[in-house]
């Protein structure tokens, strides 16, 4: 086996570092998106639903991967707009992210009972009041464990941004490979490295799920459900 | 008088180091009823497990109709075959409707014509008082009704011996009664039963043996009137004056 | 710049649409029967008596979880030749699509397995079944419907992941859509088109899922 791939080690610990930013970054916006779309779901005004369900059911049903061509190749033509490869990708993990945390979120503000609802109508509060401070509070314990599972799916996915240029953990890896004289190696690297960083992740999100399965027993005895 | 058709000789169980069922003897003769009473985690469930065939043993011999049971031998089938076996959780099949539930065995493992264990199962939902809720699915009944079926299925086989593990401990107070009746009305019958139970008043009534277990063995076994009447042992009398309040 | 959306600028190019469309379908078709054989298998391992079948199962499972589609198709693509086996791109994608899938089909019905409660064999084999009857008529109708629905995103799943099969030479859906689009410059049109066959192909199994969920488990709700 080749061994001279060792010497491009910190080059795949920094290349990981960009993928886990990247990924970051897309979820961070993900996130944010998703809460809008998810409290058009849960609005009372039927067109704001709807347009809420279609935007999921639309990213839900395309690859990631001909959003990202698109915000690629497509977006310059289009809009005149040149995205560097780093914005397109960001774009395409954000906009799917989004319409996975949109569900989340809004899993999350349905596990809240009704009578919570109606105690801070009750109490004179109006919706934003109660998003902030009865809702928001209860749901993100439900929110939370899952979106680390979010985080995971855009991890890997930010591995396209390879395909577009972009020098992240996998487009890396192919470099190496090339240089390397085209071996076995740099592939299971990529493998190894990617497989760590997310299992990581998954053991802390198991973590956090068991600590808020205790706060949600006790939150359900709150909600007298 | 016909032989016994249970014999337990010196049944040894236990779950790892502990020991649920001590060296435990008796035997049961067609027709009777012989109810098991005492503190729970005394190994009377246990007991009827082993007759099926459900746990392994660790000592001793079970035999039913001069067959001997052994939980891991491809003959437990037969045996099985022959006793009915009714839980405390009914487990009852979910996905399956109450005329359903009864039907499968016979049909899949005695390869009884569908036909005629369809006309024999609307019989036993006359009997267990449930012929309007033929179709109904688990979901849907009851626990009572739910328990009722789980006789129905257990008598579609014809078995030889009927084994009732608690089989009104997860039931509604309500529907108790339905399920105590119809067990009376087998016992009528002259069916041979296994009964492990919290209701006294039953036992007293129905059985023909009252069995008092502790610590995996059988303290005392005698008609349930001259027991509940005067308790041989302390430890008896203790129990039963405590469940009776 | 001005781009003015017109889709007949690339209606020359939809014969190989067709060509491609059957590309997905068959890989993602293909894809979904695979893996869930593999899925199964490893959801039997998990819950094998000896601990090193279990751990292999499990093992299994984790790194398909946890490292990108991508990289295993890259790794099936350019190392399995290396040990001297020849693999078309379509193959070799379909190699590394189950592998990935089969991971997630592991869990799920792995999932539906434990949640049949024990009582269910027990009550089986009391009634004199044999494990492979109590298999048959009692676990095996109930797991499915608990597997169902998430059995049916993850076809879905396998549907949109098809589409990375594009990097490794397959000309599936998303190869057209960037070919075309590169060389007609019409990649807003190759993008509505592209999308709108996923679209079709994920919905189908969405709605046919529901359809058919309705009529199979009609009054079916799990009791315990």
């Amino acid at each position: 086996m080749n061994q001279s791939w060792v010497a491009f080690l910190p080059l795949f610990v920094k290349a990981a570092g960009i993928t886990i930013w990247l990924s970051w970054l897309a979820l961070m916006i993900g996130a944010f998106g998703g809460t809008l779309i998810a409290l058009m779901r849960t609005s009372r005004f039927l067109p704001l639903r709807l347009v809420a369900l279609l935007y999921t059911e639309f990213f839900r049903s395309i690859p990631i991967l001909i959003v990202l061509f698109f915000a690629y190749f497509g977006v310059p033509l289009v809009l005149g707009i040149d995205l560097p490869p780093f914005a397109a990708a960001t774009c395409a993990l954000a906009l799917h992210a989004s319409s996975t945390m949109s569900e989340v979120v809004r899993a999350g503000i349905e596990s809240v009972g009704k009578g919570q609802w109606e105690a801070a109508h009750a109490s004179g509060m109006r919706y934003p009041a109660i998003m902030r401070y009865v809702v928001g509070p209860q749901a993100i314990r439900v929110i939370l464990p899952p979106s680390v599972g979010v985080y995971v799916a855009t991890l890997k996915e930010s591995s396209l941004a390879s395909i577009i240029g972009y020098i992240e953990l996998t487009k890396t890896g192919l470099l190496v490979r090339e240089s390397t004289g085209g071996g076995f190696a740099p592939l299971l690297v990529l493998a190894v490295i990617y497989f760590l960083i997310n299992y990581a992740i998954s053991l802390g999100g198991a973590a956090l799920e068991r600590r808020f399965d205790v706060g949600q027993k006790f939150l359900t005895v709150g909600a007298g459900q | 008088m016909t032989g016994p058709i249970l014999e337990i000789d010196t049944l040894v169980k236990r779950f790892g180091s502990r020991t649920i069922l001590d060296g435990l003897t008796m035997s049961v003769h067609p027709g009777e009823v012989v109810c098991f009473v005492g503190p729970s985690g005394t190994g009377k469930s246990t007991l009827l497990r082993c007759v099926n065939g459900l746990e392994d043993i660790q000592g001793g011999e079970i035999r039913f109709e001069g067959e001997k049971v052994e939980a891991r031998s491809k003959r437990i089938v037969a045996v099985r075959k022959r006793i009915g076996m009714i839980f405390q959780q009914f487990n009852l099949y979910p996905h399956l409707t109450a005329l359903e539930n009864v039907v499968l065995a016979p049909v899949v493992v005695h390869g009884e014509a569908r036909k005629e264990v369809e006309a024999r199962a609307r019989v036993l939902f006359e009997k267990v008082r449930l012929s309007h809720r033929i179709d109904a699915y688990p979901a849907q009944m009851s626990g009572g009704e739910q328990q009722r079926v789980a006789i129905a299925r257990s008598l579609a086989a014809n078995p030889h011996l009927l084994m009732f593990d608690e089989p009104t401990s997860a039931l509604d107070p309500e529907t108790v009664g339905d399920v105590l009746a119809v067990m009376r009305d087998l016992a009528l019958e002259g069916r041979t039963m296994l009964v492990v139970t919290h209701e006294i008043r039953f036992a007293a009534d129905v059985g023909t043996r009252m069995v008092f277990m502790d610590q995996g063995r059988i303290v005392e076994d005698r008609p349930p009137r001259d027991m509940l009447a005067d308790p041989s042992t302390e430890r008896a009398k203790r129990f039963l004056s405590s469940i009776q309040g | 710049m001005q781009y003015t959306f017109a889709l007949r600028t690339i209606y020359p190019y939809l014969g190989t649409l067709w060509q491609a469309a059957l590309v997905t379908l068959y890989l993602s078709l293909l894809g979904i029967a695979i893996s869930l054989v593999i899925g199964a298998g490893v959801a039997v391992m998990r819950r094998s008596r000896s601990m090193p079948v279990r751990f292999l199962g499990a093992a299994y499972v984790e790194v398909m979880r946890n490292t990108p589609l991508l990289v295993i198709l890259y790794i099936v693509y350019f190392a399995l030749p290396q040990t001297g086996l020849r693999l078309s791109s379509f193959t070799a994608a379909l190699i590394g699509l189950s592998l990935n899938s089969a991971g997630y089909m592991a869990e799920i019905l792995r999932a539906g397995l434990i949640a049949i409660p024990h009582g269910q064999r027990e009550a089986a084999a009391s009634q004199g079944m044999s494990g492979l009857q109590a298999f048959r008529y009692i676990v095996f109708p109930q797991v499915i419907r608990i597997v169902y629905a998430p059995l049916g995103n993850q076809f879905i799943a396998v549907i949109l992941a098809s589409s990375l099969a594009s990097v490794i030479a397959v000309e599936d859906v998303a190869s057209w859509m960037q070919t075309i689009g590169s060389t007609s410059f019409r990649f807003f049109e190759t993008f509505v088109v592209a999308a709108g066959v996923y679209l079709v192909l994920c919905q189908s199994v969405n709605l046919g899922r529901i359809a058919i969920g309705r009529a199979l488990f009609k009054h079916l709700r799990s009791a315990r």
